[in-house]
């Protein structure tokens, strides 16, 4: 374990972070294609993974907890990608479209 | 300004203009490149905090699987040459919605102390110290997370086949 | 089998009761013979109480207040106790004598009767049910199993009355005896409700007790004593309710014998007789009861007299039997009322009995039709006279002594002597007539007497035994008697309540009574054997009077008056507001107003997983600010 001095603030990730995910929020509720809509979702964990490894090496480097939990939510999002895209296959098998905005048998 | 600095800028730069690029492209094909520029600029992040194997991780596997299975995926639900909208009608209420968030985020981030941001030290992690807590002290949830892994791989699987019945049941 | 274990006698029936109604249809005979077998039980297992209440009457003498025997129903401590249990002492033991071998000799006699019955099942069913509530009703030790009972038997009344289901005069009927009984008995129910208030109990003794030691209000006691008369009334048909009994004819004939003649309407008398210490603390609640019996006597024996349907005569005389009685309790001596209820029960049933022979054979009951039935049948024919002879009041039957006694009771009050003995020729003279017009003369309708014959052995030997009792029963009075029957100190002793009390005679009341009978059985049989034609001049003559007892005195017109104009206007006013202010607002408002919310909120549910989505984020959103708002 060394130390390096970089002279970034923790704040400037944080805030990478909350940009990052401010998009991926944004993209989830305007994107009709359900591939894009899973695109945006990545975004938003990136942006969740860059606050862990963020305070992983700031707060806690004896831990490191930060980025043991980073593997893991690439590891997660892996296999959620896949099943989501084969449920997004299945649809579009059914239904002839990938659009979410035109799947809406769930109402009145 | 120092140099590490700068690399971080650009880099930010880079990761917000890669995701406004996933969430506003046109071309479905081009927001996926956009994904794939954010996902690198997400893996330099890393490497300015200084986790090299996650950066690794995160351009072999993001940037290289998830991103060209989303290709595929975007190739297998192309309905013909059609130009299609491809925002939602409730945009303008989501940019408001989505803009308040980051202010929240960003005016959070910006009023709390954080431990260890005064002088911008961090710490370096080497290899053998992460792979030997991953296998030690994580190696159960290393095992669940695999196994998670390994049913999904066969849902996905299960899903997606296509079945000659399934063809029936659908026309 | 002693006196505490009387509590198995209503089980008996109402066990009979659970097994026919259930599995009834797939009974041999319909079990019939299982409704038999449980109340002929009720009637040994009765025999064996009676010895058991003599031998403890023997020990204790007159000391000797009855035997409790009791459980715990339910308690809330410091507030209320119920307690379910049999209370056996000398009233309760002519009641069970009366109510377990009428219904014995009834039942018998509707296995030939009711034979063919479209429902025959069924009425051996409810007929079970009516016994096993009437013999709860007499066991009772508290109010309130009495009163479960007391509308039991009046369900079982009802149902039976509608028997003839497909005939549209006995559903009316059934539903005429139901609510008239009942308006009476609300007066019960309510009568119950204050004394239990005011003392705390719902035991008949103990409310007794309470109340002989000054525990309740004089007002309250008042009102209640009036509201308690109020179901005996109702109950035992006095005036004003008697309207329901005549028409309770329409029922099967071995019921009126049983319920409307023997047991059921006698309920009323028992209450009083009861619970007569309490009418006794009322300033005029004795002398209430002695003019309500006094009117329904003076009524009936007039009505009596011009009715023409066999079965509405008899029904007339029980009104009258049952007013008696009520004079009786009302001059303060319940043990000429009990003993008139005894010797009642057998040759009243007797007389319906006989009356059911009658329409069994020929299919008709009113006497227009009918005439010259003695040479056909002889038997029913003796067995009815011993029964109209009994119920005139001549020497030596059942009848006689009781009515007796009556009128020695009666002598302190001069008025009242005076009606009874007016009504004395009366009665004897409609019994005269209907037995003249049924079973003397010549055939009116011919074509029916032809095949007319006397019933089977099981119709046949209940009318015999039956005009035995009648033939007999009248002596227990004598001490002798009483004592050679295992009674210690006479009958008198077994019928009183309170005190001891010798049977007496008044040789003058006695002459003049038989006097009087046999003025009006002569003017009778002169009326209508020798000089056939008066009654229809005489009738001519006093066409007004006629007319007015003919419909009886125009008071079911009165009340049906009544309930149309007053009962009805009401009813619709309420009608009007249930349908408009309780349902159509009340109940559809509330409704209706739950759908179109429902309606218009459904399309919040667009189905739309962005819009959900959306929805999802703006809650996040807007719980943040409102901490950054609390925060700040």
């Amino acid at each position: 374990m060394e130390a390096v001095s970089q002279q970034i603030p923790l704040e400037h990730f944080l805030v990478l972070s909350a940009i990052l995910f401010s998009i991926g929020v944004y993209g989830v509720l305007t994107r009709r294609n359900a591939v894009l809509i899973l695109m945006s979702v990545e975004l938003m964990l990136n942006a969740a993974s860059i606050n862990m490894v963020a305070f992983a090496a700031y707060a806690s480097p004896a831990a490191f907890t930060g980025i043991i939990f980073a593997i893991f939510i690439i590891t997660i999002a892996a296999a959620e990608v896949g099943l989501a895209l084969a449920i997004i296959l299945r649809i579009f098998r059914n239904r002839g479209t990938a659009n979410v905005d035109e799947v809406d048998a769930l109402k009145w | 300004m120092t140099v590490a600095q700068l690399i971080f800028y650009v880099i930010a730069a880079l990761a917000v203009a890669g995701g406004l690029g996933v969430v506003l492209a046109r071309n479905t094909v081009y927001a996926a490149l956009f994904l794939i520029l954010a996902l690198l600029a997400v893996a330099g992040v890393y490497i300015l905090l200084a986790s090299e194997f996650l950066a690794l991780v995160q351009v072999l596997i993001y940037a290289g699987a998830v991103t060209v299975l989303m290709l595929f995926a975007l190739m297998l639900t192309r309905v013909g040459d059609l130009p299609e909208t491809m925002t939602g009608a409730q945009w303008p209420l989501a940019a408001v919605v989505s803009s308040l968030l980051m202010g929240l985020l960003v005016t959070t981030v910006a009023t709390s102390d954080w431990p260890g941001d005064a002088d911008g030290t961090i710490t370096r992690i080497p290899f053998e110290q992460l792979g030997e807590a991953l296998f030690r002290q994580w190696a159960v949830p290393f095992e669940i997370a695999s196994l998670v892994l390994l049913i999904a791989l066969v849902g996905a699987i299960v899903l997606a086949r296509d079945e000659d019945d399934d063809v029936e049941e659908s026309e | 089998m002693g006196m505490t274990d009387a509590w198995v006698l209503p089980l008996l029936p109402a066990a009979a009761f659970v097994v026919l109604a259930l599995f009834g249809p797939y009974l041999p005979r319909k079990g019939d013979w299982l409704a038999v077998l449980a109340i002929g039980s009720v009637f040994v297992l009765t025999l064996l109480i009676v010895a058991d209440f003599t031998d403890a009457l023997a020990l204790q003498g007159e000391d000797f207040a009855g035997v409790t025997n009791s459980i715990q129903w339910m308690e809330v401590p410091g507030y209320l106790e119920l307690n379910f249990g049999v209370h056996v002492d000398a009233i309760t033991i002519v009641m069970l004598v009366v109510v377990s071998f009428v219904a014995f000799m009834v039942q018998v006699y509707s296995l030939g009767y009711m034979k063919g019955d479209a429902r025959y099942g069924w009425y051996y069913a409810v007929i079970s049910l009516f016994v096993a509530s009437m013999l709860a009703l007499v066991l009772a030790d508290n109010f309130l199993l009495l009163y479960f009972s007391w509308e039991l038997v009046g369900l079982c009344s009802y149902l039976l009355i509608g028997h003839y289901s497909h005939l549209r005069s006995a559903a009316e009927a059934s539903k005429k005896a139901f609510i008239t009984t009942r308006l009476g008995d609300v007066g019960l129910l309510i009568a119950i409700i204050l004394l239990w208030r005011e003392t705390g109990t719902m035991n008949i003794q103990g409310v007794i007790a309470a109340a002989e030691a000054g525990e309740v209000g004089r007002e309250i006691l008042t009102a209640s004593v009036v509201l308690l008369f109020l179901g005996a009334m109702g109950k035992s048909a006095q005036f004003p309710f008697h309207v329901w009994l005549p028409d309770a004819m329409e029922g099967p004939t071995p019921v009126s014998a049983l319920i409307h003649a023997a047991t059921m309407v006698v309920a009323g008398v028992y209450l009083v007789a009861r619970l007569l210490p309490l009418f006794e603390l009322v300033a005029g609640g004795t002398e209430l009861v002695l003019a309500i019996g006094l009117v329904t006597t003076i009524m009936s024996a007039t009505m009596g007299l011009v009715m023409t349907d066999i079965k509405r005569v008899i029904a007339y005389s029980t009104l009258n039997s049952l007013g008696l009685m009520f004079v009786a309790l009302g001059v303060g001596s319940p043990a000429a009322a009990m003993l008139y209820l005894f010797t009642h029960a057998f040759f009243k049933a007797l007389l319906f009995l006989g009356a059911g022979s009658v329409i069994h054979a020929t299919e008709r009951q009113d006497v227009s039709g009918l005439g010259g039935l003695f040479s056909k049948m002889p038997l029913t024919g003796v067995t009815f006279a011993i029964g109209a002879l009994s119920m005139a009041g001549l020497p030596f039957l059942a009848g006689f002594w009781a009515k007796d006694e009556i009128l020695v009771a009666l002598l302190e009050n001069k008025i009242a002597f005076a009606f009874v003995l007016l009504t004395l020729p009366l009665t004897a003279m409609y019994m005269m007539r209907v037995f003249v017009l049924t079973f003397l003369g010549e055939p009116k309708e011919p074509e029916a007497q032809e095949h007319a014959h006397e019933g089977p052995p099981t119709m046949a030997v209940p009318l015999v035994l039956l005009a035995v009792l009648t033939l007999v029963t009248g002596f227990v009075v004598f001490d002798q008697v009483g004592r050679a029957m295992g009674f210690p100190g006479g009958i008198g002793e077994v019928i009183y309540l309170y005190g001891p009390h010798a049977f007496e005679f008044n040789v003058a009341v006695t002459l003049g009574s038989i006097a009087l009978v046999a003025a009006g059985l002569g003017g009778g049989w002169y009326a209508w054997v020798v000089r056939p034609q008066l009654p229809a001049s005489v009738m001519a003559r006093l066409q007004p009077v006629h007319a007015l007892l003919v419909n009886a005195y125009y008071l079911d017109a009165l009340y049906q008056a009544i309930i149309d104009r007053v009962v009805l206007a009401g009813a619709r006013v309420i009608a009007w507001f249930d349908r408009n202010v309780v349902n159509d607002t009340g109940i559809d408002g509330p409704a209706y107003t739950t759908g179109f919310a429902a309606y218009l909120m459904k399309f919040q549910q667009t189905g739309k997983l962005p819009n959900y989505a959306l929805a999802m984020v703006i809650g996040i959103v807007a719980l943040a600010l409102v901490a950054f708002s609390l925060k700040a």
